[in-house]
């Protein structure tokens, strides 16, 4: 591991060697945040890579370490709190990626109209899941059109957010609106800024409602908005549009059936380039994607679930991915241990022909620390 | 267009004159506490069900709106309700009276040092204090407080409703301690330990719990030790509470002869518990008639 290396793990492994026992030997948490260490580890094989005779075979098993995050917590004083996520990426054990993958306040009161102000780093509120961090999540893998459209992280940006509760009366509806800095747009939503240009700030926005419908179940809807600069050269600005429902039936304390998915479409203009090396010719690239997924919590430890997606690119309306799962989650005692096994079948229909993948994983996860209640 | 604005006016000042409190609680038990005292001067609604498991709940902006437009939140505390920070932040209430009933309580297994392999042990003590009715009387205490500090000009009535429900209550304790008194010194198993207070003060002894650990599921051989426990020990009841799986306690009362007695840990547990005097009267009959 080089000097680098070395410096870059020194922030977490100070966190956790200073706050984590002066939080276990005072028991208190008046003064000092809540830390939570949340390690996950992936045991998975595909067929993808075809063999030497050219039939599809399974790769060998590759146990590997994903992710660490370290997420500590607290209010600042009576009218903010702050939150902080670092995360620690594998699989290379030996050069570990290091991030700040969240790093923000919410004022939360003092505040005209009741309104929170949120800043720093962190998961935008664009649709429902991109909030939830993947340790949450009921499956193992990043549904296709999150992954396609909004990056294997997610949308996590550089931001500042205002939210409004709106006068609904007894419905909670809720207005949420981000400036982002658009350092995310890079990569997988847009071109990567290698100008010493000025930021190409975007913008994002959320409107939600809940809506209780009956003495075990809920269901809240949102959509959301979000537009920036895609093409830092030319200019070029995109922008999504996303629907998001989420209903949960809870019967009793040890059984829940959850239906949930998003629908995200995308509207852009784009250098043919991009796709077929036509410089100067601009094309116009309305794409979308969505996932569904139906999760049954049928034991105190056991769900069993299954989800379908679907996804197009940004640049390509034609390039579609379709994949089916089917998933099983294990949380043997309380939430500090978890096990969830995953089949996924991903299909991608070339022209003339479609070639199917098969995944199988296997995700193990442990949590370290005071567990917060669920949101919903 | 006189009589409309006169008439307009008649209806602000009686809304504002009937300077109703709202009130939202967590438990049922304490809806009913603020109902009592609180009589047609309080509005009251709750969070939790007498039949969910306070300790789990998930955090609904439904749960947000309820105290978003209420004046006092009034809580059993002691970590029990580890999920109500989010709710209350939620709310965006700046006004809200949040209340932790918990203040004046003797608290018992107060432990001297916590860790996860304890299982969900609450650092401050056990929380399930409102099992004991003669906690009751601290608990309407501190309502009563809250109360007049939200509509001083109803204290007295508060004083006055609380007063007599004490009385009421009194009457009561004094009744449930005659039926259960043959059988103090006796000994049980409860699933979980909500019941430490209620057997401290029946004087019941708690042989043993059919978590293994607060907070984790029975196992096979923790619920086989049980079994050779409540076999030895002359056991007759195994209480669950009724948002508890049933299966390790029907397990243990079949090899053993005991029977599993489903009590009431909240009003609105079953459908006998209308309020916390009813819970506690089918408690009651129904632990005694086990015990006999």
């Amino acid at each position: 591991m080089n000097q680098t290396r070395y410096r870059q793990l020194l922030l977490p492994v100070s966190l956790l060697v200073f706050l984590v026992p002066f939080h276990i030997m005072n028991g208190q948490t008046t003064l000092n945040p809540d830390i939570s260490i949340l390690p996950r580890f992936l045991a998975q094989t595909n067929d993808a890579e075809p063999g030497n005779d050219g039939s599809q075979k399974f790769s060998q098993v590759d146990f590997s370490f994903d992710e660490l995050e370290i997420v500590a917590g607290s209010y600042l004083n009576p009218y903010a709190r702050a939150d902080v996520v670092v995360a620690i990426s594998g699989p290379d054990l030996e050069n570990p990626e290091l991030s700040l993958e969240e790093a923000y306040a919410t004022i939360m009161r003092g505040l005209p109209l009741d309104l929170n102000i949120k800043f720093g780093k962190y998961r935008i509120e664009f649709g429902k899941l991109n909030t939830v961090h993947p340790h949450a999540w009921s499956f193992v893998t990043q549904p296709l059109s999150q992954q396609r459209f909004l990056g294997e992280e997610g949308l996590n940006d550089l931001a500042v957010s205002l939210s409004v509760l709106l006068p609904t009366g007894d419905i909670y509806s809720r207005l949420n609106v981000d400036i982002l800095r658009g350092s995310s747009f890079g990569g997988t939503i847009g071109i990567e800024d290698t100008t010493d240009a000025n930021p190409a700030y975007g913008a994002s926005s959320r409107l939600m409602g809940f809506f209780t419908t009956g003495d075990n179940s809920d269901l809240e809807v949102g959509i959301s908005g979000l537009t920036g600069i895609h093409d830092p050269y030319n200019s070029r600005r995109f922008w999504y549009l996303n629907g998001d429902l989420k209903f949960k039936y809870r019967p009793s304390t040890y059984t829940s059936l959850l239906l949930q998915g998003e629908f995200l479409y995308n509207m852009r203009n784009a250098s043919q380039d991009q796709d077929f090396n036509q410089f100067g010719v601009v094309k116009s690239v309305n794409s979308y994607g969505f996932f569904v997924f139906l999760d049954y919590q049928f034991l105190k430890s056991y769900s069993i679930g299954m989800r379908y997606d679907m996804s197009g690119t940004p640049y390509s309306s034609t390039d579609r991915l379709h994949a089916g799962s089917v998933y099983l989650g294990f949380y043997p005692v309380e939430e500090t241990l978890a096990f969830r096994l995953q089949y996924q079948h991903t299909r991608s229909p070339e022209p003339g022909e479609s070639q199917g993948v098969n995944f199988f994983g296997l995700q193990a996860m442990f949590s370290l620390g005071p567990h917060k209640a669920h949101p919903f | 267009m006189r009589t409309l604005v006169l008439c307009l006016m008649m209806m602000l000042v009686s809304a504002g004159s009937r300077g109703t409190v709202r009130i939202v609680t967590t438990l049922e038990d304490l809806g009913d506490f603020a109902r009592k005292i609180g009589g047609d001067r309080v509005t009251v609604d709750y969070i939790v069900r007498g039949d969910q498991n306070p300790h789990f709940i998930e955090i609904k902006p439904s749960y947000m709106m309820k105290l978003r437009s209420a004046d006092i939140f009034l809580m059993i505390g002691m970590e029990l309700e580890l999920w109500a920070p989010q709710i209350i932040d939620g709310s965006r209430n700046p006004k809200l009276d949040v209340v932790d009933l918990s203040k004046n309580i003797v608290k018992l297994d107060v432990p001297a040092s916590i860790d996860a392999s304890q299982g969900d042990v609450h650092r401050f003590g056990n929380p399930h204090y409102w099992l004991d009715p003669r906690n009751v009387s601290v608990m309407v205490e501190e309502i009563v407080v809250s109360l007049a500090k939200a509509s001083p000009a109803d204290e007295e009535y508060f004083r006055s409703n609380a007063l007599a429900f004490v009385h009421e209550l009194e009457k009561k304790i004094a009744e449930w301690e005659a039926l259960m008194k043959p059988f103090a010194g006796r000994r049980i198993i409860t699933f979980h330990r909500s019941w430490t207070y209620f057997t401290s003060w029946l004087g019941i002894e708690v042989a043993g719990y059919v978590e293994p650990k607060p907070g984790i599921q029975p196992t096979p051989g923790h619920t086989a030790a049980l079994i050779d426990l409540a076999k030895k020990g002359g056991i007759k009841a195994i209480v669950v509470e009724p948002f508890y799986d049933g299966t390790a306690a029907e397990r243990i009362a079949e090899s053993t002869g005991a029977r599993v007695v489903r009590l009431a840990s909240s009003v609105g547990g079953n459908s006998q518990a209308t309020d916390y005097i009813s819970m506690m009267d089918y408690d009651i009959a129904t632990l005694s008639e086990a015990l006999r």
